[in-house]
Formats: C-alpha cells, structure tokens, sequence
C-alpha cells in the first residue's frame, strides 16, 4: 500500500516529464501493440470486408507457400546481404567520423561539417532516389568523374547491373545517414571525463593513443547498445524506401528484398493473410537476431539491452 | 517494471476493446443506414408511385445535398466548388460533391476505407482493380437496379442495354455501371471509332532521312540506324527509341500493343491462343534485341523514372516511339509551341510478314472505371438520381460543355464550346480545368460515344495521329477485357507470377547478346512459366471468355 503510495507521488512530481512521454507512449499502443494482435490472421483466410475473427484457420498454409516461392532464395539472399554490407560498412563509419569531428579544434568548422553531413538525413528517399539515379545515369556525374580519372572507358549504366546494386544502396546509405548517426556517438564523446585526457596527456600519451584509451573505452557501452539494435534491424536494415525508388527490372536479382515482397502481394495484390505471415517470420528472425547478438555482446563486454 | 507492464497491458486491452466497440458501431449505423434507407424507400415509395418513370429523378428535389465521392486514381486532379461547370451543376442539381482522392497508394487508402467499413457513398475504381470485385461480392454496395426501382426508374432509360448486360453479375443485379464503355452495338458507328495506340517518329527527322519504310524489321532497324547517323552527324542528342509502359510485369508497349501492331489473333476456332509464342511475335522480339545490340535501344527506356521518360518526350527527345497518342497530346503542343517541325506523327510501324494492317484497340464495353453507390451513403436516393442524371445526355451536356450562354453556345447549328474557352483549353489546360472544367474535367461517367459530337477539334499536330488509327481498329477486342483471374484465387497468384517473371525475362531477352542466346533464355522462360500453371491461367480465361461472348450475345 505504502509503495503505490510513493509511486503515485514520484508520477506526479515527474508530471511534466510524464506527460512529454503520454504521446509516444500512445503511438506506441496504437501502432505497435494494438497491430499485434492482428498478425491473427497470418494464420486465417482473412477477407477484409469481414472481421478477422469470423476468418476460418488455416494454419501454417502461407508460412509454407513463402518458404516454397520460387523467389524465396534470392530474397533471402538479397535481404541478408543489403543488411549484413550495411552492419560492417555503414556501422563503423558514423563512430570513425565521430572521434575524427572530436579531433577538429576549429569550432566553427566543426559545426559545418557536423551539419552538412546530418542534411541528407531530412531529405526522403523519393526525392534522394531521383538525384542517386541521375548522378548514376550515363551522362551523370559519376560516369564523368569515372571517365575523367581514367577509371573506365566508356559509361555504364550503374542502375542496370544487379553487381553494382548492393555498393550503390550501401553507399547512399551512408551517405544520407552518416551525420545522423553520428550525433550519438559525439554527444557520448562530449560526456567523457576531461579530466582523463589530462591524465593521458601527462602520462605522455599521444593523439591516437588517446583516442583508443580513453574516448574509445568510454564511448564502448553506447556502440554495444547501438549495435545490438543494429544487429536487430539487419532484415530491415535493407530499408524499404530506398531499395523501392533505386530498384527496377534489370537490377530485380540483387533488389529484391523481403519487404518489397510484402508490399507487393499486401498492398498490391491484396494477399493480406499472406502478407502478414511473411512479416510474422521476418520479425521472428529479427527477434531471434536481436536475442543472438544480445547474447553474444554481453559475453565479450559485458553490455546488454536486457 | 512489472507494474508498468501490467499498466501497459490493461491500457492495450481497453484500447483494442474501444476500437472493436467503435468497429461495431460503425457497422450498427452502417447497418441503421440501411434500414433508414429501405424505410425511406418504403416511405418514398408512397410518393414514388407517383413518381412518372419517364422524368428524371433528380428534378424531384434540389435540396442541398452533399454527397462524398471517392476516386481510385491518387493522379486525379478535379476539384469541386471552384469551376464553372462544378458549381453549375451544384446550382441545377443541390447535389455538392466532395471529391475524395487517395494521396498517396490507392489500394491502401481503399483496403482502409473497406476494412473500417467507412466507404464514401459513391466509389468509382477501373474495372480490373481487385477491390472492385471485393466490393461489388461483400455487400457493401447497392445494387443499383433496386435503387432505381424505388427512387428513379428514368435510370434504366439512360443506361446502354450492352453496358449493363455486361456488369450484371450473376444474381441478376447491377452494381457498378462504366465509363468509357462501347456498347457493342454503338461500336459499328465508324465515325467515332478510334484507338490510342500509335507508332509516332519526330517529323523532321523522319523526313530528313527519306521516310523510310519501317514496317519490316530490316526497314525498322535501318529507320532506327539512319536516324542515329542523322543525329550523330547534326549533333543532336537523341535516344533511338522508346516505349511505353515499363514496370514490374513488364512492358505494355512489348506486349498486347506489339501484338495487335502485327495483327496476331486472340483466338482461333473459339479457343484462346497464346499471342506471345506466335512466330511473328517471336520474330519481332528478335529484332528489338538485334536493335539492342547495334545500340538502337538504348538501356535508358528501361531504368529512367516515368517523370524522365516525359521531360524526354516534352524535349523531342526519342526518335522513335511504340506509345499511347494520349499520352503525346501535352508534349506535341509543347514541341510545337517550339518548332512545328518536331512534333510527333504517326506512321506505319512494326507488321507481320503479310504487311496486314494492325488491329488496334478502341476501347470496350468493359470501359474503365466503374461507379458504385455505397450502403453507407445516407442519401441512396439523391446518389442514384445524381448518377442517373449524369449518365443522362443532358448531364453529360452539362459536364461537358457547362452552362449554355456561359461556357457554349449553339454555333452554325451545332452545340459548341465559345471560342475564347476553346483557345484557354489549348493553350492553358491547368487553367481551363481548374477554372471551367468543362471537357474531360469530369471524366468520371464520361460516355464518349455522347460526348463526342461536342468535342471541340483537336489541334492537327493531334489530329494527325487520331487519324492514322481509324481505318486500324479492331472492334471485337473488347471480348477480351477482363478475362484475367482476380489475384486472390489459385489461378490469379500464379497469373501474378508468371507476371513477375515476365517482367524480369523481358530486359534480358532484348539484351541477349545472340539469337541464340535469346532462344536458350526463351525457351527457359516458357518451361518456368508452364511450372508455374500457365495451363491453368488459359484455362481461367476461356472460360470467361466464353462467359464474356454469352454477355454480348444476350
């Protein structure tokens, strides 16, 4: 009695904070939680027009007409792929780049290529995907540069060969997301202890040696963290804008994700039982994932989420 | 945190009973629409015995009125309210109505609106869209015989015997009625008879190298390749060709539209044929891809944006085109504005062996969108009579031409837009829609065979392509609209897969590096599409074929 007692006073004492979070605690409810329970009907003859609880069973019928579609493997293997390149290529670069900008002393300048580099973040895929697919055309920028530097002969078309498609959705990736996901890592840098560096700095340390000592080890729990969540969002990292905008028929081998599946035969076809039994067994293997990496990052340094 | 747990599980259980409450009641008063509709109907049926059968509905009451009106087309850009023809017909009619137009993904906004069983009170969707099925099979929508039997039989005075016959589902009601749609008997009127398929070329080039004869592959490849030095030697920057349509399940122009270009039948003996394994198919995919290799297809029709293939278009930038006419009128009158020159005409493209005139597609009695009245609408009796009313010659007078006096008038005997419309309509179609929207503002139960005599002249840079298609077309076509399964039984998914493939075989075959390359990659392609069911997909669709030909024979 007494301790509800308390924890009624500490919400109400924390009333303003509590209610700056009542909105996304609600979004949470409404298109999180609420959704989940009409993941039902992956396994039902769902008819929209009728409630999905009249909708007969049909058990695991849908699970086993994805993991039998012809396209099953190359999706597979393209959703894998995009997101596992992304994890070891665009992970690391937004801390890299966060202890270098640390290094800058010039403030000002720290500033502009802090805010240049998060920009593109604010831009949507479907502008950002027509100026990549410009700069890639035959007469874009990338052929000129290519050609100029003496790097190839004649202009290829980037957007038409499925070999090139992986590089090119990593590389955007981190082209628009690398400021961004760096503000993390600069605001744990910011919350290292000076006092440290001083330390180093009399013990004869010097730039490097500091950088891997001291900013490194204290930046170490925020990248578990940060990759652990990473880790989890592998079968998303393949991000659906932008592979929809930067895919087409000739590159269709390498782009063909998951996600777009669902969406065609969700939203296009209007398969929605379907639909929501391959999403059910993507978000089971990105639990499992989540799970795994947790495991596996607390062993080594002793981070978890859970 | 085990409290906040529970917290948060008692606040999910309320939330989700609250929405499955409000679902409940959504389809309570769904439901007290439709019983206040069937007693207003009993009501007015009282009055409606008085109601002359030979009057239109709609002059029984004006009162004002507001009726939603949902579009399946997120590209529709008609308001309402602010034209002179929108408020013309308000005034006449007290009918307002609020045009509900998806923002982004159509299907999605419309499997919301059906799932939540919150439909508009009239829908209107093209009559391949999945969803018009579901519509017209769950319940949620009128069928319209019976609002008209109660509210205003005038309906079936309006309405085209061939149309109707041909949306009549099999428990005898009518629950859509089309646009667009040829009645097959008013298809024998040759003057109104024209299809959208074209072969166009930019005019001064095409001249400057001697008109050549395209119609046999060696005079399309050597078209193509003149064209190229042409440009090369002038400095232009010119893409060979072009065509329409690209996407996921392949390309338009590189299927049907090819097909009725070389004439190959539909059907021989009353069974439906594959026209894609016929020769002369075959052979004129052969010499697409040979245009590939000499470099007279480029890969840039292939992966550009529809936005990029049109700022080609509007800058004269392909040679030549297999595309719509439709699709050309906006960037002929810009290319003209520029230099008459070089606009786009039609010519004689791609033929069979024979040289047989193409047989092209005019449109059908399927039409292209279908109109439904909603059993949520609270009003069924004044969307009926409105329907009617549009349906009727004289709403589509009004829709088409607006208010005499204002918009038109009768000139030299004939009913016509006023000069200085027509000069806003040709020279600003933005502003003509928005501020007028007259002509084909309203398309929405557009019936070309009525609106036609109205039609102010095309530009001749249009003319001249509308021309070319006249003696081509093939009236029987519309047999074979809509015989394709829905995506949501067997055959329809492995119609939807054998799609895909299609789509992703396509660039590859015209990008094989050899005939015989092609051949392997062609051969695959017909041993995948058979394991996938093409068996049973033909299967499907002559089965509706044979219900399609019973329809038109009624």
């Amino acid at each position: 009695m007494m301790k509800q007692h308390t924890w009624v006073k500490r919400l109400k004492r924390q009333k303003q904070r509590q209610l700056m979070v009542l909105p996304g605690i609600i979004w949470l409810i409404v298109f999180c939680y609420i959704p989940i329970f009409w993941l039902v009907i992956a396994f039902k003859e769902y008819d929209i027009t009728k409630s999905a609880l009249e909708a007969p069973w049909v058990g695991l019928k849908y699970f086993k007409e994805f993991l039998s579609d012809e396209r099953f493997y190359t999706m597979l293997k393209n959703t894998v792929g995009i997101g596992f390149y992304k994890l070891i290529v665009a992970f690391p670069i937004p801390i890299i780049f966060a202890l270098f900008l640390n290094e800058i002393k010039g403030t000002k300048f720290k500033k502009f290529v802090q805010t240049a580099s998060y920009l593109p973040h604010f831009i949507a895929w479907p502008i950002l995907g027509g100026i990549i697919l410009s700069w890639l055309g035959k007469t874009g920028i990338i052929n000129h540069v290519m050609i100029t530097l003496g790097l190839q002969d004649t202009p290829i078309y980037y957007i038409a060969k499925a070999e090139y498609f992986w590089r090119i959705a990593v590389i955007s990736d981190v082209w628009k997301e690398l400021g961004w996901n760096a503000i993390i890592y600069i605001a744990a840098i910011a919350g290292v202890n000076p006092v440290l560096y001083e330390a180093a700095d009399i013990d004869g340390a010097g730039r490097f040696k500091k950088m891997w000592h001291i900013t490194i080890q204290s930046i170490r729990p925020t990248i578990a963290i940060l990759f652990i969540l990473a880790v989890g969002n592998l079968l998303n990292g393949s991000n659906f804008e932008q592979i929809f905008v930067l895919r087409n028929n000739m590159n269709l081998d390498a782009s063909e994700i998951v996600d777009l599946y669902i969406y065609n035969i969700g939203i296009g076809a209007g398969r929605f039982s379907y639909a929501s039994a391959v999403s059910l067994l993507k978000a089971a293997a990105s639990l499992i994932l989540v799970l795994g990496a947790n495991l596996v990052t607390k062993k080594l340094t002793k981070e978890s989420i859970l | 945190m085990k409290r906040i747990v529970m917290l948060l599980l008692v606040l999910v259980c309320l939330l989700s009973a609250c929405t499955r409450d409000s679902g409940k009641k959504d389809m309570e008063t769904g439901s007290e629409h439709a019983d206040k509709g069937s007693s207003n109907g009993s009501e007015n049926n009282d009055e409606n015995d008085s109601v002359n059968p030979d009057e239109p509905g709609w002059k029984q009451d004006t009162s004002p009125v507001a009726l939603d009106w949902y579009v399946h087309a997120s590209w529709y850009t008609g308001e309402w309210g602010k034209s002179l023809v929108s408020k013309y017909i308000t005034e006449k009619t007290g009918v307002d109505v609020n045009l509900v137009i998806p923002s982004g993904n159509e299907n999605e906004m419309l499997n919301t609106l059906i799932a939540s069983n919150n439909l508009p009170d009239i829908i209107s969707i093209g009559f391949w869209e999945q969803n018009a099925k579901v519509l017209m099979e769950s319940d949620m929508v009128h069928a319209l015989n019976d609002l008209a039997d109660t509210y205003d039989p005038y309906f079936f005075k309006v309405t085209a015997d061939g149309s109707s016959a041909w949306y009549t589902y099999p428990d005898g009601n009518l629950y859509c009625y089309p646009n667009e749609s040829y009645s097959p008997d008013q298809m024998t009127d040759d003057v109104l008879l024209k299809a959208n398929q074209t072969f166009v070329v930019r005019k001064d080039i095409y001249e400057a190298i001697g008109e050549p004869d395209m119609r046999t592959p060696e005079g399309f490849l050597n078209g193509l390749q003149l064209a190229k030095d042409y440009a090369a030697d002038q400095g232009l920057t010119i893409l060979p060709f072009c065509f329409q349509g690209i996407g996921d399940m392949g390309s338009y122009a590189f299927e049907s539209y090819i097909q009725n270009f070389l004439a190959i039948p539909f059907e021989e003996d009353g069974q439906l044929v594959d026209r894609f394994t016929h020769p002369e198919y075959i052979r004129w995919m052969k010499t697409f891809r040979q245009a590939f290799e000499k470099e007279l297809i480029t890969l840039e029709p292939f992966i550009d944006t529809a936005a990029q293939v049109e700022e080609t278009i509007n800058n004269a930038g392909y040679f030549a085109m297999l595309r719509e006419w439709t699709s050309l009128e906006v960037a002929n009158g810009l290319i003209h504005d520029q230099d008459p020159n070089r606009i786009y005409i039609a010519i004689d493209g791609p033929s069979n062996a024979n040289l047989d005139k193409p047989l092209l597609y005019p449109g059908g009695v399927a039409g292209w969108m279908l109109t439904m009245i909603s059993k949520n609408c609270e009003n069924p009796d004044r969307a009926i009579r409105f329907l009617t009313y549009l349906i009727s010659e004289e709403g589509q007078q009004d829709f088409f031409l607006g208010k005499k006096g204002e918009t038109w008038d009768t000139i030299d005997g004939r009913d016509q837009l006023l000069p200085d419309m027509i000069d806003l309509l040709q020279k600003d179609y933005t502003k003509f829609t928005n501020d007028i929207g007259a002509v084909d503002t309203y398309w929405l139960m557009r019936n070309p065979v009525i609106v036609n005599k109205w039609r102010p002249e095309y530009p001749d840079y249009i003319k001249q392509m509308i021309e070319w298609t006249r003696d081509k077309v093939d009236t029987t076509q519309g047999l074979y609209d809509s015989i394709d399964p829905p995506a949501d039984i067997d055959e329809g998914i492995m119609l939807q897969k054998i799609k895909r493939l299609w789509g992703r075989v396509l660039p590859e075959l015209i990008m094989a590096e050899s005939d015989e390359e092609f051949d392997t990659i062609w051969a695959e392609f017909i041993a995948e599409r058979d394991a996938l069911g093409f068996e049973t997909v033909q299967a499907y669709r002559q089965m509706q074929l044979n219900d399609n030909k019973a329809k038109l024979n009624q």
